[in-house]
């Protein structure tokens, strides 16, 4: 009988945990770079503008490699577009367009890497990054209420149907008149709020019973993607 | 933020700041309107403050809603949406800090609201006079966001005192917040 050598499953383990530490380390970097080419948008001068755009539409070419979708930005790029030269026109006339369009630009260079961050990176490494600089009470915060995020989904869907077959005036042709946004409010809001107020105070106790924030050193669960 | 909140309070706004997100992303209002998302991000961070009662709590909201919008690209702003939910909450507790205890609850909530607004609007101002805006065209926009986001902040405002009295008559806030008037 052959006996798998152990070395065999230490080494996996430390690939596996290589694997995780590089990846959190790349969205580290990820993360900055899109600090920095989002800041550089607004700081560049006119005349070197061309070398971030080049950059951002590499990072545009990588988002859309990985089948991700731009229309949401490129349509909130063509709104601000439209009401910044209607306005620069109005103003400054024909005289001052280019320059409003180099406005519109740097705008949009600023969201760019935004959206590339957030296509690009897995939502537990940039929530692991992100813990690096807070405390652990906010970081279990974040991780609880990104977990309850579907419940809460559920909850506000199956709420909001109950509501309208009602005759609820919370449908979304309803919602486009900010008069019934009170009305959303008290039938679909109101009753989730309750919800989570209680689900606070049993997951605080809960937690508590499990000696949270006992520990000087916070231990992590580890994400059940990582082993694929 | 503080690392003395009460788990539970810090739960609570946790779970805020995700319905936010949340809700900002499933409705997704076409309006056409600048400002319409004051009206949420209002509504939910003077809940926070009723509901926990304390400074700070605010600004722990609102950088957790940008935490969470920034890991679930909702608002496609990447790290500015930060800003975007980080600073009216900043500027609605330094109001409060200033404020507290002076007014009735309605008018606390309407004044906070309009602080919070112009905090937003001043955060674009700022941003176009970055990009390179003529003062005049930064000026107006800047304007017509205050107006139009102040419309919808203080709409929100002015429904917060009677969602807390309901929380309330269901047990649901402790002894510290008894007066919603």
């Amino acid at each position: 009988m052959r006996v798998k050598p152990r070395r065999g499953f230490v080494a996996g383990k430390w690939h596996r945990l290589g694997g995780v530490v590089s990846e959190t380390h790349a969205c580290a970097l990820a993360l900055l770079l899109s600090i920095l080419l989002s800041s550089a948008a607004f700081l560049l001068p006119s005349s070197v503008l061309w070398v971030l755009v080049t950059i951002n539409a590499g990072l545009i070419a990588h988002g859309l490699l990985l089948k991700k979708k731009i229309a949401v930005l490129l349509r909130l790029a063509a709104v601000q577009f439209v009401t910044t030269m209607g306005l620069y026109s109005l103003f400054h006339g024909e005289s001052q367009l280019l320059e409003g369009a180099i406005v519109v630009l740097r705008v949009l260079l600023a969201m760019l890497p935004g959206w590339w961050l957030s296509s690009t990176q897995r939502p537990e490494r940039l929530g692991e990054v992100l813990s690096w600089g807070l405390p652990h009470q906010w970081a279990f915060v974040i991780a609880a209420s990104l977990s309850l995020l579907p419940f809460m989904s559920r909850e506000l869907q199956e709420i909001y149907q109950i509501q309208c077959m009602r005759g609820a005036r919370i449908t979304p042709k309803a919602l486009r008149n900010p008069k019934n946004w009170p009305e959303f409010i008290y039938c679909v809001l109101f009753p989730l709020l309750i919800q989570l107020l209680k689900l606070s105070k049993q997951m605080a106790i809960s937690a508590k019973l499990r000696h949270f924030g006992d520990a000087a050193k916070a231990t992590h669960w580890p994400s059940t993607r990582d082993h694929k | 933020m503080k690392p003395h909140f009460e788990l539970q309070d810090a739960l609570f706004i946790g779970f805020c700041a995700t319905l936010l997100v949340v809700l900002k992303s499933m409705l997704r209002l076409k309006l056409g309107l600048s400002g319409h998302s004051m009206f949420l991000m209002t509504f939910f961070y003077l809940l926070c403050y009723g509901a926990v009662g304390r400074v700070g709590c605010i600004t722990a909201c609102g950088l957790l809603a940008g935490i969470v919008a920034m890991m679930l690209s909702v608002g496609k702003g990447g790290p500015l949406i930060l800003l975007k939910f980080g600073l009216p909450a900043i500027a609605m507790d330094l109001a409060l800090l200033m404020i507290a205890g002076v007014f009735k609850l309605r008018w606390q909530c309407v004044i906070v609201a309009l602080v919070g607004c112009l905090a937003w609007a001043s955060k674009g101002w700022v941003e176009n006079m970055l990009a390179g805006m003529t003062q005049q065209i930064a000026l107006t926009k800047f304007a017509l966001n205050f107006v139009q986001g102040g419309v919808f902040a203080v709409g929100a405002a002015l429904i917060v005192p009677t969602v807390l009295r309901r929380l309330q008559s269901h047990d649901l806030l402790r002894d510290h917040h008894k007066n919603y008037k």
